[in-house]
């Protein structure tokens, strides 16, 4: 059968496909259009600054990035060795896995002290991975005599390795150029510059995201610190405690909630959020904690206001997480004899565990993304500052109050706004791929 | 077991109790500051408009009126009840350019308090049809013009159309207050004849499907031989409807009443027909009323008609603010989001009709046809991750391809079609996540029992599969529209004006014209982000009407899942 007959003949299958390609097509169309512009970019600065520059500055790796930097190497180590031979573990002597618990303590206080005293951001960093490894060869050594850990997953043992070259390569270098040294690595944003023409690229262009990456962070984060807690609580309660009539009447306002229009959020935080983080803020400044007088539009606005935006979606999805949870495992634990807020924490949320990770990491991802309720509550000013009192600029704003000035199709400024595109369309997508492959984990599981 | 309750001091059991309570009550207290939040935004929001009633100063004259062909309606006499002058007199100046040179016309405007007085001014080329016109107050009059060439009204003195007389109108009366004449008004129907017998039809067919009478059955019994007659003479009233009202919303409207009234009868004659064959009585048609009726939803789908047409063809709502009124620069309390209220009906419409075909068909093939090859996983996986790329990355998308020329760009220009298609693709994920859940709780025992009897693929997914996913498909797809409705990053970034003092026109992209549009998520931000604090009230206004259209939309998907669920149980 020839392939026109066979499409003759199953017409509305190959009807039906095409329609389904249009999905390939538009991503596809995203990726080409993001990077065709991206790349026109990055080429059109690397014209005059050169691709990518930086001065080697040896005397960095005697510092306590290069530590950090070691001591990765040798987690990457020991993963690498766990899952070789995970026998190696054997030799290890019980007491150093599960430590007594007034040990545990004293472990604790430790990691906190050194958190508080150690200056190097990296070296905070390096010490909680340290931990992460630690509880993780002690899985495995629980494991040992099953010995069904997985051991085609190297994910970790990748992330260790390029953790421990991403460390030592930026505690080896300094003063980064370029096109990509300077977009990258440099935290100075200011893409119009004091410039007598502002279509064309000039001396003054400065086009440091990091000073954008900053802001969105701080609101994604701020969000999640506050969505998080009062979401997972909020699911806990309506999956757990709360009566079927309640939960009918709490759900349907959760879901109105999520329904709401996010610039009606911006609204929001503009009118009355704002003028009451002011509020804190001139109490800070008295103070002295902060160094300068708060404005109304701030960093701790817009993390209040998408925090409120991103709640439904985190306890809507822990939710519906915890009710996977096979009714045995929790009638189990109350017939041991446990009260429910202890079955509650000790097995409900660690059997769930993966699927409330999962919520997390998709708020996360809808933080980050978030544009109007963040361009009317952080504003419009690009600084690189950790005082989120005063305005700044998330990515997604930065694209929203650029574009409205009306952009002609070529100049540098409209080339600006798609590689800040891709690069949040990049940071999306892999949160949105983690979260994913986390969800489905948990899926599978039950 | 060392945890076992009985073995614990009654010291630590108290302590158990304490921690279970506390532990309890926070866990419901932070559900509530959730729902606290809820409340606080609504109560912020209504605040400023509705309770404290805020006014706003109207300066008079330098007035700013927008277009040629113009539609005028004062509020309030500016004459007392002898003629004697209230305020500053009402002039209208008309300018048209008349081949080189200009022609200018003032006309004197009285507005008296008797209702319904009405005088149009007419232009044409010897000039404007009269010098002073009197007409009653809250009574539309029209200007209309002739002219090849646009003419410019402004008004040079008097309070501003539609202002009280003090001129200082307060918000809340744009936003509330409407006038909802019930069938007679101003001396005559509010709709076309027409469409009012379509209604009454209308009602006539819900009423017959809900309760079959016996005598009108019986009486419908003669009918039974002209089945075709009766259906294309309703089609025909349709379209005569449609012809004779002038295309008008209420025209579409009754044109669509005719039409389910077609449908509704014909699916009656037809079960009436089946008792006939069967030897039954055909008064006794309610036996058969579920299986003719609500498996297709004709009931349904009249009864949610009849609801959206009994507004506006018995009753005719006028809302000012949302309808009638253009923003003012000059002045934010006599602002409306007219073209903002179109805009987003056009985004929506142009959205629905470029996304739904293509992702049902995509879901439809991804949930019945697709053998797990690769290529499907792939766009399985594009599906999911498409739903969650930030929308401000769908408008730069359609930035490049729709508004842009050259490349791939198809330089459509900041226009509603570039507006609707970027809205479209980005509705597509949503809807077709939505509808493979719909496909996939269609149980399998349906489509086997289908195969048995021999139907081939397509015909097992048309007659079986596709009615019974239809409710949740629908749902889907509302709740993915009204995801569009408040959505904004998008379209700053294809290009919304701030400022659009007209009605848009949705193919200007391709036809050429007014390309300017902007929709009411659009005119929120802009608003907010105005210095002066009336606009922030208009802000307020603006976002209470987007939630309430939001909240109505989501109720029509709450009315189709209920609907759905009762015929799952039933």
């Amino acid at each position: 059968m020839s392939m026109l007959e066979r499409i003759s003949k199953e017409r509305t299958r190959y009807i039906l496909f095409f329609t389904s390609t249009s999905v390939i097509l538009i991503t596809l169309g995203i990726i080409q259009t993001l990077l065709f512009e991206a790349i026109a970019f990055f080429s059109e600065v690397a014209n005059t600054r050169g691709w990518f520059s930086f001065t080697v500055n040896l005397s960095g790796v005697a510092s306590a990035a290069g530590l950090g930097a070691l001591m990765l190497i040798g987690c990457a180590a020991l993963e690498w060795r766990m899952r070789v031979d995970p026998k190696v573990l054997i030799r290890m002597p019980e007491k150093a896995m599960f430590p007594p618990k007034s040990a545990m303590y004293g472990i604790v206080v430790i990691a906190l002290l050194a958190w508080v005293l150690i200056d190097s951001f990296v070296l905070r960093l390096v010490l909680l991975v340290v931990l992460f490894m630690w509880r993780r060869a002690a899985n495995v050594f629980v494991l040992l005599p099953n010995n069904n850990a997985d051991k085609s997953d190297r994910t970790v043992l990748y992330a260790l390795i390029g953790g421990a070259v991403t460390v030592l390569f930026f505690s080896a270098t300094k003063d980064y150029g370029g096109a990509f040294g300077e977009f990258f690595f440099t935290t100075q944003w200011t893409p119009t510059g004091a410039c007598a023409d502002r279509r064309a690229l000039c001396e003054n262009m400065s086009f440091g995201v990091n000073s954008l990456l900053l802001t969105t962070i701080q609101v994604a984060f701020g969000a999640l610190f506050l969505a998080v807690p009062l979401g997972v609580g909020c699911a806990i309660y309506l999956s757990e405690y709360a009566s079927p009539r309640l939960v009918s009447v709490v759900k349907p306002t959760l879901e109105l909630l999520a329904g709401i229009p996010s610039v009606v959020y911006g609204f929001f935080a503009f009118i009355y959020i704002g003028p009451l983080v002011v509020q804190f803020g001139e109490y800070a400044f008295a103070q002295g904690w902060i160094d300068a007088p708060p404005n109304v539009l701030n960093p701790i606005n817009g993390a209040i206001v998408v925090g409120v935006m991103i709640l439904p979606l985190v306890a809507s999805m822990s939710e519906d997480a915890l009710r996977a949870v096979p009714n045995e495992l929790r009638e189990g634990s109350l017939a041991l004899g446990a009260t429910r807020i202890e079955t509650t924490f000790r097995v409900m949320i660690q059997a769930s565990l993966s699927g409330i990770l999962a919520s997390i990491i998709l708020a996360l991802s809808r933080a980050v993304g978030e544009t109007m309720a963040v361009t009317l509550a952080v504003g419009t000013v690009a600084v690189y500052t950790s005082n989120m009192f005063l305005p700044a600029q998330t990515m997604t704003a930065y694209i929203a109050q650029r574009v409205g000035g009306d952009l002609p199709f070529g100049e540098i400024g409209y080339m600006t706004i798609f590689a800040v595109g891709l690069y949040l369309f990049v940071i999306t997508l892999c949160l949105n791929l983690l979260g994913n492959k986390v969800l489905s984990a948990y899926r599978e599981a039950y | 077991m060392k945890k076992d309750i009985d073995l614990l001091k009654k010291r630590n059991r108290k302590r158990r109790d304490l921690m279970e309570r506390a532990g309890s009550t926070g866990l419901a207290l932070s559900g509530f500051i959730g729902l606290m939040f809820l409340s606080v935004l609504v109560w912020q929001i209504a605040v400023p408009t509705f309770i404290e009633g805020e006014t706003g100063q109207i300066e008079p004259a330098s007035e700013f009126i927008p277009v040629s062909e113009y539609v005028l309606k004062w509020d309030h006499p500016t004459v007392d009840d002898d003629g004697a002058l209230i305020g500053d007199p009402v002039v209208l100046e008309l300018t048209w350019d008349d081949g080189g040179t200009e022609r200018t016309h003032s006309i004197a405007v009285t507005v008296t308090s008797e209702r319904n007085l009405r005088e149009d001014i007419v232009i044409n080329a010897s000039g404007v049809s009269t010098e002073a016109v009197e007409v009653g107050k809250k009574t539309k009059f029209y200007i209309q013009s002739s002219l090849e060439v646009p003419v410019d009204i402004h008004q040079a003195s008097g309070p501003v159309p539609a202002a009280d007389e003090t001129g200082s109108p307060t918000v809340s009366s744009f936003v509330i207050s409407a006038d909802v004449s019930v069938v007679v008004d101003d001396g005559r129907f509010v709709s076309h004849p027409l469409t009012m017998v379509a209604w009454l039809m209308l009602v006539f067919v819900v009423a017959l499907l809900s309760f079959p009478m016996p005598a009108v059955l019986s009486a419908m019994e003669a009918l039974l031989n002209r089945q075709a007659a009766v259906r294309y003479t309703l089609y025909g009233l349709a379209a005569g409807t449609l012809a004779l009202a002038g295309f008008t919303l209420e025209a579409w409207l009754g044109a669509g009443c005719w039409t389910m009234s077609a449908v509704g009868i014909n699916r009656t004659l037809q079960g009436m027909e089946r008792l006939k064959s069967q030897g039954r009585d055909v008064t006794q048609f309610d036996r058969l009323k579920h299986s003719i009726t609500n498996r297709e939803g004709v009931l349904m789908w009249s009864r949610m008609l009849l609801v959206f047409s009994t507004l506006f063809i018995p009753l005719l709502i006028d809302v000012p603010f949302l309808t009638e009124r253009y923003q003012d620069i000059f002045q934010p309390y006599a602002s409306g989001i007219r073209s903002a209220f179109f805009g987003t009906i056009w985004v929506m419409g142009i959205a629905m009709v470029v996304s739904m075909p293509v992702s049902i068909g995509a879901a439809i093939y991804l949930e019945e046809y697709a053998a797990p090859t690769k290529t499907t996983k792939l766009i399985q996986a594009l599906v999911t991750n498409l739903a969650g790329v930030p929308s401000i990355v769908f408008g730069m998308f359609g930035l490049a391809i729709f508004v842009k020329q050259g490349g791939i760009g198809l330089g459509l220009g900041p226009s509603i079609l570039a507006a609707g298609l970027t809205m479209g693709v980005m509705a597509m994920p949503i809807i077709v996540l939505a509808s493979q859940e719909a496909l996939r709780s269609v149980p399998t025992s349906l489509r086997e029992s289908a195969y048995g009897v021999g139907c081939t693929q397509w015909q097992v997914t048309r007659d079986h599969v596709l009615p019974s996913a239809m409710p949740g498909i629908m749902t889907g797809s509302i709740l993915a529209m009204s995801r569009i409705m408040g959505e904004a990053a998008p379209l700053v970034v294809v290009g919304a004006a701030a400022l659009v003092l007209f009605d848009p026109e949705p193919l200007a992209g391709l036809l050429g014209g007014n390309k300017g549009f902007t929709v009411i998520p659009i005119q929120i931000y802009f608003w907010t982000s105005e210095p002066e604090h009336a606009w922030h009230s208009m802000a307020a206004a603006a976002s209470i009407t987007l939630i309430l259209l939001l909240a109505a939309m989501n109720s029509v998907a709450i009315v189709l899942r209920q609907h759905f669920r009762k015929r799952l149980n039933s």
